[in-house]
């Protein structure tokens, strides 16, 4: 009777991983979902979203811009120059400001009553561009409109000096040129910068979530933990069995994610090429998130296994949604330089280290050092709480 | 052999501190089948719990096969069988990667793991659901599946919760058969039951427990000589001295 040998931990955690892994492959759709919605999610981001951005920019800044003009009569000279500027003089409807409100109209311009006077007599004459500033979509056509005016002002004003004999050129005392010192790279990723790192961030934070609600809460609720706590099996390995199964479930979706930004920029043409994917910068994004993953699975595994359904559980979901968007919504409000400190910071680490991957920088080796020390720091004591939850008395008795 | 010593354990609830078992003492032998009998609520869960180390006794000590509870729970756990009173099994797993999981975390090899199988899938008659998902299992054939994977190491002591729960009478007459066997072949069964006649047909002793105590121990003539009542019913129901949970 007996015949029982000492379990070693390894081969508990391997009997506890293969167990989580064939389950799971049997739910066919929590299978599938949770490891394809990414990998397809990213493409369409990626494809379509910038598409459509572009495309906007593009017919925004080609169509004829039809602008309401109250007072076109008293310039039709400036009229005319808009014209011949691809920018159109309508009537303006009765009210403009409300019209503006109700975004039926981006942009109008309103020449002032005593712009034909102040025209004759050399002074300044008025024009204002009425627009609402906080709509993106107003933002082409008021740059449209600014140029064209700026560009009928300067015209006139040469013309004047030189029509009173004075070379136009002595009124310019200082040029202004601007040079974008931001690299080539840079201005291309732009687009993506903000929303990529979120996407690849939760992929990897959340990718084994289905797995370890299931397979913690989910246990608990099925009543099928207290059987295994009942076994010899050492609780250290089950949990860290647990943890290593969703967490290769979760590296093979991320792999999958990536493979998938990878083909999409390479579909993607000219686009496609403001992004570095070349397999380098793949595997860096893969070390970058490696440890995201771990620490999400071991963060879930504690939330997880003290709930008690899996209700409770997938409760935690919507914060953890939310969590990595903290550090790019402070950066939006609050920008500040990459500095070291940042890098031990998690979501904003990675943040920033995918955003340099993207744009092809140069990453520090004392950056990557102290980034992986932080961060795998943090999953092994998130894995450490985990473990601890798992030796409660009070988290075996399941009713 | 289990033997409890003085088992205490008391919780912490919102209305103050239950004392869920208050002072419960008993031996359990090798070759017999002791029950635990007592109404719902009297700690027979809660002490089962401590027997199997799922809970640390407030106070008080168990035994099993001479090692203590307290200072070698793995060891323990491996000399035990245990059906505790949730006894989930992995639907989405066969009746038998259900018993192989098991028997991996017993650290059984491949062969051995194949062999117990076919040996409790006889005694338990499981052949014809064997292969088949636990998913839609009916309560029987769960309880089958959950007391194969339970001894699937072969273990010298077997710790059952209230193990004809929710079965029909062929089903439970087949369990107690499935038990007597346990016996004859020397292992030490405790089981819990609520049920009288079920109590008197099998066990060989009887622990009677009421509100967290031990209020009667002994063979069912036993406790009928000492209660001086006729009829075991009778004699249980004077002993844990009403009837109060009996009939839930």
């Amino acid at each position: 009777m007996s015949g029982a040998r000492k379990v070693s931990i390894m081969s508990t955690l391997w009997s506890v991983m293969r167990k989580e892994l064939l389950e799971i492959s049997r739910d066919r759709r929590t299978f599938f979902f949770s490891l394809l919605l990414m990998p397809l999610l990213i493409p369409v981001f990626l494809l379509g979203g910038g598409a459509l951005v572009q495309n906007k920019a593009r017919t925004q800044m080609d169509k004829v811009l039809e602008v309401p003009v109250q007072g076109a009569e008293r310039a039709p000279n400036l009229v005319a120059f808009l014209g011949a500027h691809g920018i159109v003089a309508v009537d303006p409807p009765q009210d403009v400001e409300v019209a503006i409100a109700r975004q039926d109209v981006e942009v109008a311009l309103y020449i002032h009553e005593d712009f034909a006077s102040d025209w004759r007599a050399g002074r300044p004459a008025l024009v204002e561009i009425l627009s609402d500033s906080t709509r993106q979509n107003a933002q082409i056509p008021v740059q449209r409109l600014t140029a064209a005016l700026n560009g009928y002002g300067a015209q006139v004003g040469m013309l004047r000096l030189m029509a009173r004999g004075i070379d136009p050129a002595v009124t310019r005392s200082v040029t202004v040129g601007t040079r974008d010192m931001a690299s080539a790279e840079a201005k291309r990723g732009i687009l993506l910068s903000a929303l990529l790192p979120y996407l690849l961030i939760i992929t990897a934070f959340l990718g084994g979530a289905a797995l370890i609600m299931d397979a913690t809460a989910g246990e608990r609720e099925r009543q099928s933990l207290e059987p295994l706590l009942a076994t010899p099996a050492q609780r250290s390995a089950v949990v860290s069995g647990k943890i290593a199964a969703a967490c290769a479930m979760g590296l093979f979706s991320l792999l999958l994610t990536l493979l998938a930004f990878k083909a999409s920029a390479v579909l993607a043409g000219s686009r496609g090429q403001m992004l570095d994917v070349s397999f380098l910068a793949i595997a860096k994004m893969l070390l970058v998130l490696l440890p995201m993953l771990f620490i999400g699975t071991a963060l879930l595994t504690y939330l997880a296994a003290s709930s008690k359904s899996m209700k409770e559980a997938q409760t935690h979901m919507t914060w953890l949604m939310l969590l990595p968007m903290v550090p790019t919504l402070m950066l939006m409000v609050n920008p500040v330089k990459a500095e070291l400190w940042q890098f031990a910071v998690p979501f904003l680490a990675q943040n920033q280290l995918l955003t340099k991957v993207i744009r092809a920088e140069f990453i520090d080796p004392q950056v990557w050092g102290l980034y992986l020390l932080a961060s795998f720091g943090l999953a092994a004591v998130l894995w450490f709480a985990a473990v601890r939850r798992y030796h409660q008395e009070r988290l075996a008795i399941s009713a | 052999m289990i033997i409890a010593n003085d088992l205490h354990k008391s919780f912490k609830t919102k209305s103050g501190i239950v004392n869920a078992v208050d002072g419960v003492s008993f031996e359990a032998r090798d070759g017999e089948i002791t029950g635990l009998l007592g109404p719902n609520g009297a700690g027979k869960t809660t002490t089962m719990r401590m027997l199997y180390t799922l809970m640390k006794p407030d106070r008080g000590q168990v035994l099993v096969d001479g090692m203590d509870c307290a200072l070698d729970p793995i060891g323990v756990r491996r000399a035990l069988g245990v059906l505790p009173d949730a006894r989930g099994v992995y639907k989405r797993l066969t009746a038998r990667e259900n018993i192989a999981y098991f028997g991996e975390l017993h650290g059984l090899s491949a062969a051995r793991i194949a062999e117990r199988t076919a040996a409790l899938s006889a005694a338990l008659d499981m052949g014809d659901i064997l292969e088949r998902q636990t998913e839609g299992f009916s309560q029987g054939q769960r309880t089958k599946t959950a007391i194969a994977r339970a001894l699937v190491h072969d273990p010298r002591n077997v710790i059952l919760d209230e193990p004809t729960n929710g079965l029909d009478v062929m089903t439970t007459r087949a369990m107690r058969g499935f038990l007597r066997q346990l016996r004859e072949e020397g292992r030490c069964v405790i089981f819990s039951s609520h049920i009288m006649q079920e109590v008197a047909a099998l066990c060989d002793r009887i622990v009677i427990i009421a509100r967290g105590s031990v209020v009667a121990t002994g063979s069912a003539d036993e406790l009928r000589a000492l209660t001086g009542e006729e009829n075991l019913e009778d004699a249980f129901v004077k002993a844990i001295g009403s009837e109060e949970g009996l009939f839930a």
